[in-house]
């Protein structure tokens, strides 16, 4: 099992970089529990969401998820840096190849989506009556929501070829994502359109399954948000490990 | 017992992207443990040579082995006993120096022992034991030069590939890193290709290659190929440096002619004194010196004979 070891190195490698910027670190945290306290208590004065007790309780599902979203899609996305830095280059030549150093950033960007999840997680029992089953099962969907995520985020990063377009995939990408997918108003009451739209995205599925997790009612079933995001999540890899290969990057982008 | 592979053999190696083509054919032979400089104007096919040999682009057309590995079947073999640098020193700014080895060690798959103890004697070798806890981005541009090369030969491979290293390095500490790559040579046999365009540097090479627009121009060792030019090369300026030529043509001494911004630089066979008195004689040359051939003039030679 000697592709362990490069995967192992990506992953501490990534870690160490992630708590050497603790900016960033505390950023991500600070984001999630702004719009918990500042956006949920404002909108607790004006909306009433059907079957929940108050806005942020209905919303705090959806602010996990945005946690994980976030660490997880934006350590993914940082892979241009690497490649801005030449870095990328030097680990698509590791004998390991492509398939070890997406496996290595996903896991990373996974665990940093993991650890900003978790800690919005755990001021859970604050908000609602939470058991400890329910707990261990929004832990277990908040893996999965990171894990979707850092693979969104690595099919992101891909075709960037510049930090520079880093802020405005956030505006792009990852807000709209987060828009689009219930995570701050039921889908339910959405256009049509926009429903649509939420139906084709992944985060839905993750932000549905964590409401169920946390006892809340869900609107797309646990089975089918489960399947829906592993499929995604396999294509997803599998169009990033393609998009990634550096033959096929030379092919688009004409001779070095 | 059969004798061992040469470290590179390549036969009609090329490489196109889309219509552009990039590297037209490339027959090579390299020893194992020399030294291999790739020189060529920008554009000339260098770094796609490279990278191709580093298994980063498949060929176009053609084959080659690299210690007998084929490089589209056998790539990670392949990768196993490469190390790479490229023109920007790869060495993470947010980790230590230490931090940057051991992460290219593991990429390199060593098991945890003997990556901690290849980068220790990485360190040793390189002399970077004192800024081993220093981050990369508090390094010099000199110190990352080098860091790069102890993280490049951390796993001690038998094929060193270096894409232009000593750009923007200062003399101390270009010396510095053709000392650790000699060192390097001389402990291990490792075999190494890099593109310069300081020519000077490629003087030491055992075999120089030199391409033009993605094709090659001229090969073999740098006394042979100085040796084409001539025995010497006159330079010439002036308003009468083109009656000059003309006369020393007549004479037929001229074997090679490089046109240069204020006069020519020819290479000559022969004996110096018919040329030095064609020179005296006309009042019009304003510069005319002999000097040994270098590998600027080869350079120059084939390169523009070409255009």
């Amino acid at each position: 099992m000697r592709v362990v070891t490069p995967v192992y190195g990506i992953v501490a490698r990534d870690l160490g970089r992630s708590l050497r910027q603790k900016g960033r670190l505390f950023g991500g945290l600070a984001r999630s529990f702004m719009w918990l306290l500042l956006v949920g208590t404002g909108y607790n004065a004006i909306t009433r969401i059907e079957g929940a007790a108050s806005y942020q309780a209905f919303v705090y599902p959806g602010i996990v998820v945005m946690a994980a979203l976030f660490g997880a899609m934006l350590t993914a996305i940082s892979t241009v840096y690497d490649r801005e830095f030449g870095m990328l280059r030097l680990m698509l030549a590791c004998p390991a190849g492509t398939m070890a150093v997406l496996t290595g950033r996903a896991l990373s960007a996974t665990l940093v989506g993991i650890v900003q999840g978790g800690a919005v997680l755990l001021c859970g029992p604050l908000l609602l009556d939470l058991t400890a089953g329910q707990l261990a099962a929004a832990a277990a969907v908040l893996a999965v929501a990171a894990a979707s995520s850092s693979l969104l985020g690595l099919l992101v990063a891909a075709p960037l070829r510049s930090v520079e377009n880093f802020a405005a995939v956030v505006n792009v990408v990852l807000f709209p994502l987060l828009f689009v997918s219930g995570a701050l108003y039921p889908t339910a009451r959405m256009p049509l359109w926009l429903r649509g739209a939420a139906r084709l995205n992944p985060v839905t599925y993750q932000v549905d399954l964590m409401r169920v997790a946390l006892g809340l009612p869900g609107e797309l079933g646990v089975v089918p948000s489960l399947l829906t995001l592993a499929i995604t999540s396999l294509v997803v890899f599998g169009l990033a490990a393609w998009l990634f290969d550096p033959e096929h990057r030379f092919i688009r982008r004409g001779a070095p | 017992m059969s004798a061992p592979r040469p470290a590179i053999e390549a036969a009609g190696l090329g490489r196109d992207y889309g219509s552009t083509r990039a590297l037209e054919s490339l027959d090579l032979l390299v020893a194992r443990g020399a030294l291999v400089g790739l020189l060529g104007p920008n554009g000339a096919g260098k770094t796609t040579t490279m990278l191709l040999l580093a298994t980063l682009l498949r060929p176009s057309r053609g084959t080659a082995r690299v210690f007998g590995h084929d490089l589209v079947a056998d790539r990670s073999a392949i990768r196993r006993c490469l190390g790479l640098v490229f023109q920007e020193p790869c060495i993470d700014g947010l980790l230590t120096v230490e931090e940057n080895l051991l992460f290219a060690a593991r990429l390199a798959e060593l098991p945890k022992r003997d990556a901690l103890k290849a980068v220790d004697d990485a360190l040793e070798r390189t002399r970077l034991v004192e800024r081993a806890s220093q981050l990369g981005r508090q390094l010099s541009g000199g110190w990352r030069r080098l860091a790069d090369i102890a993280r490049a030969t951390v796993h001690r491979p038998a094929l060193l590939i270096l894409d232009e290293p000593t750009v923007g390095l200062d003399p101390e500490h270009r010396d510095r890193m053709w000392t650790l790559l000699d060192d390097e040579r001389r402990a291990r046999g490792t075999t190494i290709v890099f593109s310069t365009h300081y020519l000077t540097e490629a003087e030491a090479c055992d075999y120089v290659v030199l391409l033009a627009r993605g094709a090659l121009v001229a090969d073999g060792n740098p006394a042979a190929l100085k040796a084409t030019v001539g025995n010497d090369v006159a330079e010439i300026e002036g308003p009468d440096a083109a009656r000059l030529l003309e006369s020393a043509r007549g004479a037929g001494a001229v074997r090679t002619v490089v046109r240069t911004e204020r006069g020519y630089r020819i290479g000559m066979s022969g004996p110096r004194e018919p040329l030095t008195a064609l020179a005296a004689a006309l009042p019009g040359v304003s510069r005319f010196a002999f000097r040994p051939p270098t590998l600027e003039d080869v350079y120059f030679e084939r390169t523009r004979r070409d255009a």
